[in-house]
């Protein structure tokens, strides 16, 4: 009660590394917007209660007043807890699509609600859209480029006969290949592959 | 409003601060030593602070001066404030203080603090760029967390820095997915 719950809700969100995502709490988030109408009930009953006294509730201050007072400001306190947990959380969400492309890896989707894996694919979407009209891809050259071309080392399994830009490659598990830049970064940036240097 | 969805202001407001109610309050139960849902006036309750922020703008309560920054503090700070653990006072110290400053009528928090910045900020710029990465870690526990984003953003411009001139790969696995990459057979 009186913004607890909810600070725990924001201290979990915290808990992790800036950009990382914990698991979706939905018990916890629940249980505060339950909070939230018992403060809301409360405060309807201590309004009546001064209406049936026959006092002015905008300019009168009694006891009631402040009871009324203090439960308005913790449900106020707890809606501020909840918008920022889920504001945060779309936040790292959007900018997981510019990073890692439109698939959710697994060990992401698991941390995800509902709502936010559709957020995602829907952001993603409209990316595609975007990008699409401009014809241009704006996900790629995150960082400043160098060469066109770069060594990478594939590091898991992605399969054979993958598509790239300017050629078909297979790619079998620890293989050196000479990808163009913009086709190697989605799959050095989802960990697949690493870059070579030197 | 610029901080409403900040983690780190909300955090920040969750401090308790004790409080002297000047009017009464009924229909709450928000202190745990009454046994009835009314708060007498005069009575001495312990509230977060953005409570306590907010009823004393509307002059219900008093708020007396948080336990962090009593003389016991104020004495260690000018002693060596570089070795005070302010984060066990308050994870939050320079944020909190200066919410405070205003609504306590104590005019030398203000001051303290600055000082207590002024003498730590050598400290941990120094130690930020010249420890290795676990030799810092028994300092760190003493930084509140102002300080120690002070401390990894000197630390993070000090490894680009050497990666910058030695070379390193430029692409990097984005760093939700973690460092660590299990192999998924």
């Amino acid at each position: 009660m009186y913004g607890r719950k909810a600070c725990e809700l924001v201290k979990e969100f915290a808990s992790v590394g800036k950009g990382q995502l914990t698991q979706y709490n939905s018990d916890l988030f629940e249980q505060v917007v339950a909070e939230c109408s018992q403060h809301h009930l409360e405060l309807q009953s201590l309004i009546r209660k001064m209406q049936e006294e026959g006092l002015d509730v905008q300019t009168a201050r009694n006891a009631d007043h402040y009871g009324a007072l203090i439960h308005h400001l913790s449900l106020v306190r707890n809606k501020r807890c909840l918008m920022a947990y889920v504001n945060n959380r779309a936040e790292i969400i959007r900018s997981l699509v510019w990073k890692i492309g439109s698939v959710l890896p697994k060990e992401i989707e698991e941390k995800l609600s509902h709502t936010e894996e559709e957020y995602f694919s829907k952001y993603s979407g409209e990316l595609k859209k975007y990008m699409s009209k401009m014809e241009l891809d704006l996900t790629v050259d995150m960082v400043p480029p160098k060469d066109p071309y770069i060594k990478v080392r594939v590091l898991d399994d992605i399969g054979d006969g993958i598509v790239l830009s300017d050629k078909t490659a297979n790619f079998a598990r620890h293989s050196i290949h000479f990808l163009k830049r913009t086709d190697a970064e989605q799959f050095i940036s989802r960990g697949l592959m690493e870059e070579l240097t030197g | 409003m610029a901080k409403y969805y900040d983690i780190d202001d909300i955090i920040t407001e969750e401090e308790i601060v004790s409080v002297i109610f000047q009017k009464p309050a009924s229909g709450v139960g928000i202190d745990p030593s009454s046994e009835t849902d009314f708060i007498e006036t005069g009575s001495k309750v312990e509230l977060p602070f953005w409570l306590a922020h907010e009823l004393q703008l509307r002059q219900a309560v008093s708020v007396n001066v948080p336990p962090c920054f009593n003389q016991k503090t104020r004495l260690e700070i000018q002693a060596d404030s570089a070795s005070v653990d302010l984060r066990s006072r308050c994870p939050f110290f320079y944020e909190f203080g200066c919410k405070i400053a205003p609504i306590v009528s104590d005019r030398t928090i203000g001051f303290l603090l600055l000082s207590a910045f002024k003498s730590r900020y050598k400290e941990v710029l120094t130690k930020a760029h010249t420890a290795a990465f676990a030799a810092g870690s028994k300092f760190w526990t003493i930084l509140t967390k102002e300080e120690i984003n002070l401390y990894e953003a000197a630390q993070s411009a000090m490894i680009s820095f050497k990666k910058w001139r030695k070379g390193g790969p430029r692409f990097q696995i984005a760093s939700i997915l973690g460092r660590k990459r299990k192999s998924t057979e």
